[in-house]
């Protein structure tokens, strides 16, 4: 370590068997981040770690520990340091990366959560038009009025082949943040990992509930606003600031971390007549599961033959694609 | 009872620390923009330092009370009047049944005037604070700001109105306005050597930085920073830029957020998370100042600090924001 005055790694802990490096980085007085290995990746299996010590952080109940936010390799910790100091957070965290000692211990509390889904609704259609109405005319991303072709031609794959990916994989949430409500879902199974560029310049306007991709991760828009994700269809609200629905009595957010989301087709009727019985007749029926993801066991199977063949071939189709889609 | 005849440029509730606890739900703390000023409105009337008020920006608020209140102002002194008689800030004031009050512009330093009365602002709570987030309409009066013919409600007032008014703040309570804000900072969580180069990290606390016209209640955007400033050619898998990062949780309030070649001071309504490097903080004590600062106008430079410094600077703030301050 450094001791020059820019220095702002306050302690680390060494890689294990387990687990990567972790660097406690000074943010403030009042955060801290700490990261997960150097190196900028983006792996499931660190999220399911992180947010598994993260549950027992919080479990703790930490006198002056404000909240943890995690990110996919990081956590920011934001604190009073007039009730805790940097130095026994620091202890405190360890403490918990300790009781976690191997793979065999990250078992990780995740709720399923069944969402419907209607691909190309006329409602989110409308942002796909008046974003060429009022943004970029000639967007190449827009063709028969929806990002889906694009999407598509992306990943080198068809229409049809790209909505059976999202229909065919649960997504998982590795954190919220950014606007209200939201989450960043990650794809669990590698074959189903479509990509794509997002939207350039940004949207001015996104229907509640639209479902889109940006990168990597899958989107549900929680309120109406701006955006830049690609845009494939439009599931059920997933957040209500009024909390007048049973299921947002303590607060206007559907998803916690961890979470995964799993995607069923149905027609848009249903999508839009859902709406009606959350938010006005608040009988709508959510269907979530309680579960929980072992990561030793998702790593068995994420390294098996099976799996590993169909993420060759989806990259393959994925070189291919990106050649030919243009760029935005 | 304040019956608004004029909004002004941008009057909100606001309240103090604001609604902590949401980041990770993509809900930042919003609250007043300048604490201090609100803090020391609301000691002035009895009130708790982090009671909500009334943040006017850029000056303009015209409104008129329709019964007894004792009220105090703070922050920029944008010239208020009492029924067209000048009042000052800094003081607790009686007002009755008709009184019309009224701010002009900002003087030459200062952005934000606050209005504290007695009692508070009554709005509901939403998510454990009165504040607004201007960006994400909720909380606040309705979500957003006063306009005309708006009834803004106050609570019980702590003591007898005559007890409250007249009271004043011991000399050197009064904050000092510039128009060079000299914020104290600490680097982190993304510096030097794998970030940011050493040069990079002495040009960002030796430089002195106009305050962008673009700033707002989310963002105070400063001057581009050279390519220089950067230890690395990319940001890897987190992006082509180097000031890319896969998306991590920002510290915020008083994260400055590397944006491309833009830094950007995140605060109040700011985005909770996201794909660019931080390369500092300011620290809580010092974020008052921001929120003086009048973009296009004023300019801002950052002060190598420490934990140490930051932790007793918030023990002052506390200390100054309390009775112990009234004359």
């Amino acid at each position: 370590m450094s001791q020059g005055k820019y220095q702002v790694i306050l302690d680390t802990m060494p890689e294990t068997e387990s687990r990567l490096e972790i660097l406690f980085r000074q943010a403030g007085d009042g955060f801290m981040q700490v990261e997960y290995g150097r190196e900028q990746r983006a792996l499931l299996q660190d999220s399911f770690r992180m947010l598994a010590v993260n549950d027992i952080i919080l479990a703790k109940e930490i006198p002056g520990l404000i909240e943890t936010v995690p990110g996919i390799r990081t956590n920011m910790l934001h604190y009073d340091p007039l009730v805790i100091s940097e130095a026994e957070l620091i202890a405190a965290v360890k403490e918990a990366e300790d009781s976690m000692p191997t793979i065999d211990d990250v078992v990780l509390a995740s709720r399923l959560i069944h969402l419907p889904i209607a691909f190309e609704d006329s409602e989110t259609k409308k942002a796909v038009a008046r974003y060429v109405a009022e943004v970029r005319p000639e967007a190449p991303n827009v063709i028969d009025g929806y990002n889906l072709e694009y999407m598509a031609m992306c990943n080198g794959v068809s229409v049809r082949e790209c909505k059976d990916m999202i229909l065919g994989t649960d997504w998982f949430n590795s954190g919220g943040g950014f606007w209200p409500g939201g989450a960043f879902l990650w794809p669990t199974d590698p074959r189903c990992a479509i990509v794509v560029p997002k939207y350039n310049p940004p949207r001015t306007w996104t229907p509640e509930g639209a479902v889109g991709i940006g990168g990597p991760c899958v989107f549900t828009y929680t309120t109406p606003t701006g955006g830049g994700y690609q845009l494939f269809g439009r599931t059920i609200p997933v957040f209500q600031f009024s909390c007048t629905h049973p299921l947002f009595k303590d607060g206007p957010f559907l998803y916690r971390n961890a979470d995964r989301v799993r995607f069923h087709e149905v027609s848009e009727k249903e999508v839009v007549e859902i709406y009606d019985h959350v938010h006005d007749k608040t009988d709508y029926e959510y269907q979530i599961e309680q579960g929980e993801i072992k990561a030793k066991e998702y790593i068995q199977w994420y390294e098996s033959e099976e799996v590993q063949t169909g993420m060759q071939e989806l990259k393959a189709k994925q070189a291919e694609g990106t050649k030919k889609a243009p760029r935005l | 009872m304040l019956k608004i005849i004029n909004g002004g440029i941008e009057t909100l509730v606001e309240d103090w620390p604001g609604r902590l606890g949401y980041l990770g739900k993509g809900m930042s703390a919003s609250g007043a923009f300048d604490n201090v000023g609100l803090g020391l409105a609301n000691v002035l009337v009895g009130n708790p330092s982090g009671e909500a008020g009334l943040e006017i920006t850029g000056g303009f608020l015209e409104a008129e009370f329709d019964g007894d209140h004792v009220i105090a102002m703070g922050g920029s002194d944008m010239q208020p009047t009492i029924n067209g008689q000048p009042v000052p800030l800094w003081e607790s004031i009686k007002v009755g049944a008709g009184v019309v009050i009224k701010f002009l512009h900002i003087g030459p330093t200062g952005f934000r005037c606050y209005l504290a009365v007695a009692g508070g602002v009554d709005v509901p709570a939403y998510l454990g604070s009165k504040s607004t987030c201007i960006f994400g309409s909720y909380g606040g009066f309705q979500g957003r700001a006063l306009v005309e013919g708006d009834e803004v409600l106050f609570g019980e007032p702590s003591a007898d109105l005559a007890a409250l008014a007249g009271r004043k703040l011991k000399e050197g309570a009064v904050p000092q306005l510039t128009n060079e804000l000299v914020l104290r900072a600490i680097p982190g969580p993304n510096t030097c050597p794998d970030y940011v180069t050493e040069e990079g990290m002495d040009l960002l606390f030796e430089r002195v930085s106009k305050i962008q016209h673009t700033s707002n209640r989310s963002a105070y955007r400063l001057e581009e920073l050279p390519d220089s400033f950067f230890a690395r050619a990319d940001g890897g898998v987190g992006g082509s830029h180097p000031s890319n990062i896969i998306d991590h949780a920002y510290a915020i309030r008083g994260a400055l957020n590397i944006c491309g070649n833009t830094p950007i001071l995140l605060i109040a309504d700011g985005p909770t998370l996201g794909g660019y490097m931080c390369a500092l903080n300011v620290i809580n004590a010092d974020l008052w100042k921001v929120g003086q600062g009048a973009p296009g106008r004023d300019f801002m430079r950052f002060e190598l600090s420490n934990q140490d410094e930051a932790i007793a600077a918030r023990k002052e703030q506390k200390e100054l924001l309390s009775e112990a301050s009234l004359a």
